[in-house]
């Protein structure tokens, strides 16, 4: 029982911390259904794309510091991202299934690119922070782990302060509640969805770059861990902020102990399956929403 | 009441907003009565209520004394259901007839076999729904569209189509809501006969609309909502007559 | 009341089309059935390998139109129905004429497990739900074990029929199924149920006031399309002789959606043929530049779901052109 413990603090911890991650990308996925109804199946792609930008920059001898780097990669998505709502904003009005056949053209074109360009190396990519770690109460905490509980503590707050305190929250939220009333209101519809489709982006790329480490950089790591993100989503109802975190570290956490305890060769199979029982058992999400959003 | 359609005492509620408030009227065979009242009086949730899409927190409806309160959408149909769309729901890759012919189509008992391959039970029930297509296209006088697509007809001929496919499939509730909206004079006017030919002794008919000369041509029996409370019911005449209706529709002399 | 003269017209139009549709197809049936007789064995093995992917195109363009949903995860009902005709195959002995029909009630009832959980739900649900089906595909197949082959997957190779050449048969098998397909298709278009589908998915409410519930219209789309897809797999490993884990992919899936675009979701006998050519010969043909063949396929995606928006017409017109749309 003890041993079992002992196993089980350290993969929660774990888990909880790439939780952070997935939970970070899932606010990106929900902030752009919110905004605009699209399921952005590009935002994997988009990140990856971001990631190998990154590693050019810093490692390739292109000798550029990390945070002009990140500022360069952050840029580019934002761009993209702006480019691409652009395209399917007339699109998606129509339907939402053009929509979403849309942003999976996106998300072909982006991964396109990244094989053109950068090949299809298989590379690793550092954090620029010092290594050390240190015991608590029998669990190892490492600096890795700090900078992604500082930087999704950083993120999650600003966001929700954005959200919560500006005005260009409260026009968020009008317009992922009713577009046709915030327009009505006088909101400038295309900034506010411009803008969501850029944060959500931008967050992408920030839970990629904090995932790669952990494994390495291929042109699909990224839009392969962006599956986490989507059960995340799923898991929170899909049109829940708050909702994607908690499905984030669930998702996170019960990924680890899943791959520990029973196979770590069936992780997409159990995904699918979470997402399979959540859809029957949360049809609306794990958590309560506020003005009963429904799903149908 | 044997022949009609009841509802008792239904409270109906968004979020602690209330918007229908112990509402009890009944609908009865041979007739067509009206639902009416200004906006925001509750008429479309009542008519939400019937059709099954809203859940009354509480009150019953009853189709000739059967509950069917509990029943979805989907199951009031086979009790005898139909009803017609404030916006035109038809198939825009249907045409007219087969957009007909679905309204008949819960009733076929052909199953997936007959779906995909030419046996003679399908075949012979395409046919016989085709048929009753054609009949009640031919009643409506919409037989020249039989072969049309929903969307190359004006808006008074979709609807017409909308009214064939409710009633195709000979339903013992027709349920009509805001039968007139968007149509023009001349339109409204070949509604207003089409319902009065569709009056049938066994038939009841709700019509939900805003306009007072239909409901006042077409309707045998009128119920006025205000403030998600019935407040009048009676014949055109009585309805017209009644001070809180007129005060209702006119405003008070005061304002 | 405007008179009949204005819609006449465009009814004749239709009939006209109809029936034209119909010699042309059957012009292309001999066309095809006649091919072996002058082209080489390379061709005779690429055509049916395409036939068998036009059928797979099909089962993704039968759900987008009758289902008004997106899958990319059909290459898992592919695999499902790929993997039991060369299990079977292996491990009784027996063709894929017991496997295909195996195959295809599989796939239903598969199908019909997966869209269970969401059918009451959006739609959107469902394509993400997808998403994870097509990346738990190839994990899946390696946990069957020995039985299937593992990386190196299975060879099919037992003839249905005796005494004719199996080269031939890997041809003749996916061109009869794929027209038997499209014939059955046709007629499903008419039948209650193609009529309850059709309505529902452009107006779930108007379905259900009739009878036809929004989770009935979900489960019958998506179930019968992940049969088809199953059959389409069935014919896939059959004509391309192998099965292997790296050929269900998610980009599998995703690649028979970009046919199914291309091919304007049609469930005619040449948009079928249009959209299964595609995704097989442009990574053929393109395979000396192999990474910018997602780079074509997203573009293919983004001109057919813009110029979708433009004036409908454009589309209808492009639709009776490549043939087989609104009647297929």
């Amino acid at each position: 029982m003890g041993d079992m413990l002992q196993d089980l603090l350290p993969l929660i911890w774990t888990g909880a911390i790439t939780g952070c991650l997935y939970a970070i990308g899932a606010l990106g996925l929900v902030m752009i259904f919110k905004a605009t109804r699209v399921v952005n199946f590009a935002h994997g792609n988009m990140a990856g794309l971001a990631a190998f930008v990154v590693y050019t920059l810093t490692a390739q001898g292109m000798g550029l510091g990390w945070a002009l780097a990140v500022v360069a990669a952050l840029g580019l998505v934002v761009v993209l991202a702006l480019a691409s709502y652009g395209v399917l904003a007339k699109v998606s009005e129509r339907s939402d299934l053009r929509g979403t056949i849309g942003t999976l053209g996106v998300g072909l074109i982006l991964q396109g690119a990244t094989q053109v360009v950068f090949g299809a190396d298989i590379v690793n990519l550092d954090l620029p922070v010092p290594r050390w770690g240190a015991s608590v109460g029998g669990l190892r905490i490492t600096s890795y782990d700090v900078t992604v509980l500082a930087v999704t503590t950083l993120v999650v707050g600003t966001l929700f302060v954005v959200i919560e305190r500006t005005r260009l929250g409260i026009a968020f939220r009008a317009v992922s509640t009713n577009p046709f009333a915030s327009r009505v209101c006088g909101l400038n519809l295309v900034a506010v969805q411009g803008v969501a489709w850029g944060v959500a982006a931008a967050l992408g790329v920030i839970a990629a770059l904090l995932i790669v480490p952990t494994t390495f950089l291929s042109s699909t790591t990224v839009a392969a861990f962006m599956l986490q993100s989507f059960a995340a989503a799923v898991l929170g109802g899909f049109s829940s902020l708050p909702g994607s975190i908690l499905g984030g570290l669930v998702v996170g956490i019960a990924m680890n102990l899943f791959s520990y305890f029973v196979s770590p060769e069936l992780n997409a199979t159990f995904l699918l399956v979470l997402i399979l029982v959540a859809l029957n058992v949360f049809p609306g999400g794990i958590l309560p929403q506020r003005g009963g959003g429904s799903r149908a | 009441m044997a022949d009609a359609l009841t509802a008792e005492g239904i409270n109906l509620a968004f979020g602690g907003h209330r918007v229908l408030t112990d509402v009890s009227l009944d609908f009865r065979a041979g007739q067509i009565t009206g639902l009416i009242g200004p906006n925001g009086a509750g008429k479309t949730s009542l008519f939400n209520c019937l059709t099954g899409l809203y859940q009354p927190q509480q009150g019953s409806i009853a189709l000739c004394g059967r509950r069917i309160e509990a029943l979805p959408p989907a199951r009031r149909a086979r009790e005898g259901l139909a009803r017609s769309f404030q916006h035109v729901a038809l198939c825009p890759d249907l045409t007219v007839a087969e957009n007909v012919m679905f309204g008949r189509a819960r009733l076929g008992k052909a199953g997936w076999f007959d779906a995909f391959l030419p046996l003679p039970r399908g075949r012979a029930e395409a046919a016989e729904a085709r048929a009753a297509a054609e009949k009640v296209l031919a009643r409506l006088g919409l037989s020249a569209f039989s072969e049309a697509l929903p969307a190359s007809l004006p808006p008074g001929t979709q609807r017409m189509v909308e009214i064939a496919r409710a009633i195709v499939a000979e339903p013992r509730v027709l349920l009509l809501d805001e039968p007139a909206a968007g149509l023009n004079a001349a339109e409204t006017r070949h509604l207003t006969e089409a319902l009065r030919a569709l009056a049938a002794p066994d038939l009841i008919m709700v019509v939900v609309e805003h306009d007072m000369d239909l409901i006042m041509q077409v309707c045998d029996r009128i119920h006025v909502l205000n403030f998600g409370r019935r407040i009048a019911s009676g014949t055109p005449a009585e309805i017209r007559a009644d001070p809180e209706v007129v005060r209702v529709y006119l405003g008070d002399p005061d304002d | 009341m405007p008179d009949g003269m204005s819609v006449a017209e465009p009814v004749a139009m239709n009939v006209a089309r109809r029936s034209r549709a119909w010699s042309r197809d059957a012009v292309l049936l001999l066309a095809l059935a006649l091919l072996p007789t002058t082209l080489g064995g390379f061709w005779v093995y690429g055509i049916g390998v395409c036939m068998a992917n036009a059928m797979a195109v099909l089962s993704v363009s039968f759900l987008l139109r009758y289902g008004g949903e997106v899958s990319i995860g059909h290459s898992f009902f592919l695999a499902l129905g790929a993997y039991t005709v060369a299990i079977l195959e292996r491990q009784a002995g027996v063709s894929v004429a017991i496997g295909l029909p195996v195959a295809a009630l599989a796939g239903v009832l598969l199908g019909l497990g997966f869209a269970w959980p969401s059918r009451k739900l959006s739609g959107i649900y469902l394509a993400v739900a997808t998403m994870a089906l097509a990346l738990a595909v190839p994990e899946l197949i390696l946990q069957l074990g020995p039985v299937a082959g593992g990386y190196e997957g299975l060879y099919v190779a037992k003839a249905p029929l005796p005494g004719i050449p199996l080269d031939l048969q890997r041809y003749y098998l996916p061109l009869v199924v794929l027209a038997m397909a499209v014939v059955l298709l046709r007629r499903f278009r008419h039948s209650r149920q193609g009529l309850a589908l059709l309505t529902a998915r452009d107006h779930p409410r108007a379905a259900e006031a009739f009878g036809f519930s929004r989770g009935f219209a979900r489960l019958a789309a998506f179930a019968i399309s992940a049969g088809i897809a199953a059959i389409a797999g069935a014919l896939l490993a059959f004509s391309a002789s192998t099965v292997s884990p790296n050929s269900y992919t998610l980009w599998t899936a995703i690649y028979l959606l970009v046919g199914s675009v291309i091919s304007l979701s049609g469930l005619g006998l040449v948009a079928a043929l249009v959209g299964g050519a595609f995704i097989t010969l442009v990574p053929q043909l393109l395979a000396a530049w192999g990474d910018w063949v997602p780079i074509l396929y997203g573009f293919a995606l983004l001109v057919v779901v813009i110029l979708g928006d433009r004036p409908a017409e454009t589309l209808t017109k492009l639709r009776g052109r490549i043939g087989g749309g609104r009647h297929g």
